[in-house]
C-alpha cells in the first residue's frame, strides 16, 4: 500500500532522506483532505496510525550533538471529513528531519492516492454547490457546541475550518509543540464569487495544554488551492473582535502569514 | 449520587472526602459487598481536568454497570468478594461547573491567585511526586500551573490524605482523563522505569490483534496486564489505545496523581486518556459517549480482574507465570519487538 521506495540507510545510522518540501503536484484541497494534519507530532487526526520505524535515532530526545532528530510517520488521508467520514482518499509516508539549527524541518512525503482525481473533483464541486446554495450566508458559534454537536447546516463550514486549521497547525508546530483543533469559536461567511470564511478557531497546544485563539481567513474555489491567512493571539492575550474588518475580499487584510496550498 | 446510594443501599455508600476551593463538598462512592472478609481497595477518580467531560461520564457509567450487573455477572461477583471499589466521579467540581457555565475549555480548579486576577491550579501537577520539577509552570496564567506548593489545593489534599490513610489496602489507582487514547503508567517525571514496570507495561510484547470474549484474558502471562487492558478495549469497537510510560510516549510532567500513587506504594497505577485522538478532542460527539464508556469498562474490569486474581488466587482459574492457556474466544498474535 505504501510507496516502496523507503528511507535509505545513511552512514550515521539515520534512516532519513534529505528532501524537498511537499511538491506542487500534491495540492491539498478540501475533498483531498488535510494531510497536513498528520505531519507533526501531536497534530494527528483520529484514525491516523502513527508508526515510528525502528531506527537508532528515534524517538530518543538526547541525540548526539550535531546529529538530527528523525521521525518517520505513516499517514492515512481522509476524505470529506464530515461529508463522508472514514473514507480514505489515500495515504502518505513522510519523514520529518529536525536539524539542530532553527531552520524548519526537512519533510519528505510520498503519497499514494486511492481515489482518482475525477472523484475528488466531483466531491469538491458537490461541497462548493452545497455551500453556494445556502439561502443565507453561513454564520455560527461554538462548532462543535459544548456537547460535541455540530448543526448539519454548519458541517461544511466546519470541514473547511479543519482543513484550513491543519495548515496553520503545520506552520506553527515544532519538534516540541503540537496542536489540535479544539473548537471553532465563530464562523462568518463573506458572500462573493469565492467560498470565503472568517473564522476564530481555538487550538489546543500540547504539551503546554494552552488554548490558542487564532483568526483565520479562508478562501476557496474548486480546482484552486485553498488560501489561508491567519493570525494567532500570543499567550495570555485576547484576540480583538474582528467584526470591524472590511467585507468580502480575498486580498490580504490580516497581517499574519498566509499560504496557498 | 445520593439517589444511587438510596436505590442500592446494600452495596453503595456515599462518603465525605473534603471540600473544594469554592466550598463545594466532595463525595466518593464506596461499592462494597457486605461480608466478613477484609477487602482490598480499587480507587478510581474522574474529572480532575474540567474540560474532559467524557471522564465523569465514564465514572457514572462504571457505577451504573456494576450496580446493574453485580448479581448476574460472575466476573463482577468474583472481584467484589475481595475488593471494594471507591469511585470519585468528579474530583475538580468547581472547574467542571465553570466549564458548563463560563468556559468549555477550562482545565484547572478555581483557586484565586494574585489578588483574584488569575485563577486555577492544574490539579494533576499539584501532587507530591517530584512536584514542580518538569512539565509545569510556576505562573498562574499557565494551564499547567503546579500551584504554590505540593498539595496546595484543597481538592488535592482531600484525595491525597484519604489515599495515604488507606494506602496499605489500595491495590490499584485509576485516574480517568481525555483525550488521546492512551493507557499510561508511571512515571511522567523520569524515564527511569518503576520497579514493577514489567508487570505494568508488558515487556516488549506487542499484542497486534485480540478478539476477546471478556473473560478469557486472565490466562495470559502476567506482564501482559496493561496490554490486556488495551486489547480488551480494542476488542469491543476496534478502538486502538497506545500503552506505555508517560515520559516515553507522551511528555514529561511532574506532580501527577498517578505518579504520586505509585510512589507511596500503590502497585498498580494507571492514567486512562479516553477518546478521541484529536478530531473532536474535548468536545466528543454524543454518539460516541456510550461506545467509549463500554470499551473503557472492558479495560478497567480487565485490570480489576487481574488484580483480584493476583492477590486473591484460588478458585477455578489459577494465574501462573508460565501459563499460556488461550481460550477459544481469544486469538492473539504476539510478536517480539526486539529493540
Amino acid at each position: 500500500m505504501l510507496n516502496s521506495s523507503g528511507p535509505k540507510h545513511s552512514p550515521g545510522g539515520h534512516h532519513c532522506k534529505t528532501c524537498a518540501r511537499p511538491s506542487p503536484e500534491q495540492p491539498i484541497t478540501p475533498g483531498y483532505p488535510p494531510a497536513v494534519l498528520c505531519l507533526r507530532w501531536g497534530s494527528v487526526p483520529e484514525e491516523v496510525a502513527l508508526f515510528h520505524l525502528r531506527q537508532p535515532s528515534a524517538p530518543q530526545r538526547d541525540s548526539a550533538a550535531g546529529q538530527s532528530q528523525c521521525h518517520s510517520v505513516v499517514l492515512i488521508i481522509h476524505s470529506g471529513l464530515l461529508l463522508r467520514p472514514h473514507e480514505n482518499a489515500g495515504s502518505c509516508l513522510a519523514t520529518v528531519l529536525y536539524r539542530r539549527t532553527k531552520s524548519p524541518p526537512v519533510v519528505n512525503i510520498k503519497c499514494m492516492q486511492t481515489k482518482d482525481q475525477k472523484q475528488i473533483q466531483e466531491e469538491d464541486n458537490r461541497l462548493y454547490q452545497k455551500i453556494r446554495h445556502q439561502t443565507k450566508p453561513i454564520i455560527g458559534n461554538n462548532i462543535p457546541d459544548s456537547y460535541g454537536h455540530i448543526e448539519p447546516a454548519l458541517e461544511p463550514a466546519w470541514a473547511l475550518a479543519v482543513t484550513g486549521s491543519s495548515y496553520m497547525m503545520w506552520e506553527k508546530s515544532t519538534e516540541s509543540l503540537g496542536y489540535f483543533l479544539a473548537q471553532v469559536k465563530s464562523v462568518k461567511q463573506w458572500v462573493n464569487d469565492f467560498i470565503e470564511f472568517d473564522y476564530t478557531v481555538l487550538l489546543h497546544e500540547v504539551p503546554t495544554q494552552e488554548i490558542i485563539s487564532c483568526h483565520m481567513r479562508l478562501t476557496w474555489l474548486p480546482g484552486h488551492p485553498l488560501k489561508v491567512k491567519y493570525f494567532c493571539a500570543s499567550e495570555n492575550q485576547g484576540l480583538e473582535d474582528g467584526s470591524g474588518m472590511e467585507s468580502g475580499s480575498a486580498a490580504g487584510i490580516l497581517h499574519g502569514r498566509g499560504a496557498n496550498f | 449520587m445520593t439517589q444511587i446510594q438510596k436505590s442500592n443501599s446494600e452495596l453503595v455508600t456515599q462518603h465525605y472526602l473534603g471540600k473544594t476551593t469554592e466550598n463545594r463538598t466532595m463525595y466518593y462512592l464506596q461499592i462494597s459487598q457486605p461480608s466478613d472478609k477484609i477487602k482490598k481497595i480499587i480507587w478510581m477518580d474522574c474529572g480532575i481536568h474540567a474540560r474532559e467531560w467524557i471522564s465523569p461520564a465514564f465514572c457514572q457509567w462504571f457505577v451504573k454497570e456494576i450496580l446493574q450487573n453485580y448479581k448476574s455477572d460472575p466476573k463482577i461477583r468474583r472481584f467484589l468478594q475481595n475488593l471494594d471499589l471507591y469511585i470519585l466521579p468528579v474530583l475538580n467540581i468547581d472547574g467542571y461547573i465553570y466549564s458548563w457555565e463560563k468556559d468549555r475549555l477550562w482545565r484547572k480548579n478555581r483557586s484565586p491567585h494574585m489578588n483574584g486576577t488569575c485563577y486555577g491550579t492544574d490539579l494533576n501537577r499539584n501532587f507530591n511526586s517530584s512536584w514542580g520539577s518538569i512539565g509545569v509552570s510556576y505562573n498562574c496564567s499557565s494551564e499547567i500551573f503546579c500551584g504554590s506548593g505540593p498539595e496546595s489545593e484543597p481538592e488535592t489534599r482531600a484525595v491525597a490524605q484519604f489515599i495515604k490513610n488507606k494506602s496499605s489496602d489500595i491495590l490499584c489507582y485509576l485516574t480517568i482523563h481525555s483525550y488521546g487514547q492512551y493507557i499510561l503508567t508511571p512515571y511522567g517525571s523520569t524515564t527511569k522505569p518503576p520497579s514493577n514496570n514489567e508487570e505494568l507495561v508488558g515487556q516488549h510484547i506487542h499484542l497486534l490483534q485480540a478478539v476477546t470474549c471478556g473473560t478469557s484474558l486472565f490466562t495470559l502471562l502476567p506482564f501482559l496486564q496493561r496490554k490486556m487492558a488495551a486489547a480488551a478495549l480494542m476488542g469491543k469497537y476496534g478502538t486502538s489505545y497506545k500503552v506505555g510510560a508517560t515520559s516515553l510516549i507522551l511528555y514529561s510532567n511532574s506532580g501527577s496523581s498517578r505518579d504520586w500513587a505509585h510512589t507511596i506504594g500503590i502497585p498498580f497505577s494507571y492514567t486512562f486518556e479516553l477518546r478521541d485522538k484529536g478530531t473532536h478532542g474535548f468536545v466528543l460527539p454524543p454518539d460516541q459517549i456510550q461506545h467509549t464508556c463500554e470499551e473503557t469498562m472492558l479495560a478497567v474490569t480487565a485490570i480489576i480482574d487481574y488484580v483480584d486474581r493476583k492477590y486473591f488466587p484460588g478458585g477455578a482459574v489459577m494465574l501462573t507465570a508460565s501459563s499460556l492457556g488461550l481460550s477459544l474466544c481469544l486469538s492473539v498474535i504476539l510478536t517480539w519487538n526486539v529493540s
